[in-house]
């Protein structure tokens, strides 16, 4: 078996990396897949509390770099669904304690064990970016419909473009479609034009994820809400299937739009 | 398409390789026959190569250290406007430096008034200029691809854009006499030509876009449609 790397990356902090790379990761161990999701925000981990995992802590990303540990005993099972692991960040060190090099050898020895290999990477472009970037066979970018975030995107794509890693594959993140269509929010149009790159998910904003994110229970394993079906379909999409746009509005014109957007 | 620049120059400080745009292989190709034709010529320098704001990734540069030494020079600097490509000289153990040959604000200060053929250059870039990214040269600039909002150019002369321009363009920087910024769109940020300086008007919504062409006339900033 030879998994894929994927890394989470957006520049821009807030905008829902941690929440992408949860859900991402369970809906595709949900699909079947054997899945290990990585936090490299080392010094400011949270993917374990989104996961609801924190308490289940006993070594981490950093021990495992160092030798502390075998990489086993790190990997922290989701007793929820078959086939979901979690290799969390350490809180009282800094990003200098794990380096590129180091990354992509945990990464290959990752892959002969899983499918995917899912690496949620710290805002900012600095080590902890370039720590998350070293592994990666593909990288979504994340980013939210305001100005700055598409800003910081398209900075990131940049360095991507530079380093061979490619332009990357774009999750627009809290969409409104209500003010998008009174004019009061960018729309997919707006940013796809801008970042010029593959769009793979839309996810509408959604109050279910800030439940879900304090409850420490990805939103796709509630099974109830828009932003849960969007994070499915972008899982299916990682995984080769060609699955068409959420409606996020019951207006044809606006899915029509999605539907060129994605067929375009 | 035109045939890949590649110029090859003795000087004081030994032999400078200019490399102009294009397809990075047929560049190679071009700078190996002309290493054919002038080895003997060259033999035993230390060569610096200019790539103007080329990306090159440490393989590309090591590829073009390698063919240099078959030809029994050795690749001792690398002058680049990009940041990642000067990064990628110094992982090799380089030297690394600013393209002085169009460019850098040293020169920008000193060289400036006579620097030979300095505003006759024109910089190609054939890719969208992102958020961050920045191109410097004292001659004139031509994008095909989109100048995207955070982005900058700085030009000696004029830019031209073949694409949607909405990050920020300084043009006429040496020459503002006949300095002049185009775009297929034209959103800039900023735009300064010379001393004068404007922005882009708030009330974009929407209207109908069309290509346009900015110069000076009495002090001022003008647009109007290109072509």
């Amino acid at each position: 078996m030879s998994g894929t790397v994927i890394t989470i990356t957006s520049g821009k902090g807030g905008v829902g990396k941690t929440t992408t790379t949860a859900n991402l990761s369970a809906a595709l161990a949900l699909e079947g897949k054997k899945v290990v999701a990585i936090d490299a925000d080392i010094g400011l981990r949270n993917l374990d509390v989104v996961m609801g995992l924190e308490n289940r802590i006993v070594y981490d990303l950093v021990d495992v770099v160092e030798g502390t540990c075998r990489l086993k005993q790190a990997l922290i099972r989701d007793k929820r669904v078959e086939g979901l692991y979690l290799i969390p960040a350490a809180q009282t060190r800094d990003k200098t304690a794990v380096s590129p090099e180091d990354m992509i050898a945990l990464c290959n020895d990752l892959r002969r064990e899983f499918d995917f290999i899912i690496v949620d990477s710290p805002a900012g472009i600095e080590q902890g970016f370039k720590n998350a970037m070293a592994p990666a066979d593909r990288v979504l970018i994340v980013t939210t419909p305001e100005i700055s975030a598409v800003r910081d995107a398209d900075r990131i794509i940049g360095l991507l473009e530079a380093a061979g890693k490619g332009p990357g594959e774009l999750v627009l993140n809290r969409l409104r479609p209500d003010m998008v269509q009174r004019g009061d929010m960018l729309d997919i149009d707006d940013v796809v034009d801008v970042l010029a790159i593959k769009l793979i998910g839309v996810v509408p904003d959604d109050e279910a994820i800030i439940i879900s994110t304090n409850k420490g229970v990805p939103v796709i394993f509630e099974n109830n809400s828009l932003a849960s079906d969007a994070f499915k379909n972008i899982a299916l999409r990682l995984n080769g299937e060609n699955v068409p746009f959420l409606n996020l509005q019951p207006d044809t014109s606006f899915f029509q739009k999605l539907a060129r957007l994605w067929n375009g | 398409m035109a045939p890949e620049r590649v110029t090859i120059k003795g000087t004081s400080k030994g032999v400078i390789v200019t490399i102009g745009a294009g397809n990075w292989q047929n560049t190679l190709r071009t700078l190996a026959q002309k290493l054919e034709q002038k080895s003997s010529f060259f033999k035993g320098g230390r060569v610096a190569v200019s790539v103007g704001d080329r990306l090159l990734n440490a393989d590309e540069i090591a590829a073009m250290g390698e063919l240099l030494t078959e030809h029994h020079m050795t690749l001792w600097a690398v002058r680049s406007n990009a940041e990642e490509t000067r990064q990628a000289a110094i992982s090799l153990g380089l030297e690394a430096e600013a393209d002085t040959q169009k460019t850098s604000s040293r020169a920008h200060k000193s060289a400036m008034p006579n620097t030979p053929g300095g505003s006759n250059e024109v910089v190609t870039i054939r890719r969208t200029l992102r958020s961050g990214q920045t191109i410097e040269t004292l001659g004139n600039v031509v994008i095909i691809g989109d100048v995207n909002p955070g982005a900058q150019i700085k030009a000696g002369g004029y830019v031209i854009i073949w694409g949607r321009l909405r990050g920020s363009v300084i043009a006429g920087a040496v020459a503002p006499e006949n300095a002049f910024v185009c775009a297929l769109e034209l959103k800039p940020v900023q735009l300064i030509i010379g001393d004068a300086i404007a922005r882009a008007p708030a009330d974009d919504r929407r209207s109908k876009v069309i290509p346009e062409i900015a110069f000076v006339q009495d002090g001022q900033i003008v647009a109007e449609a290109w072509g």
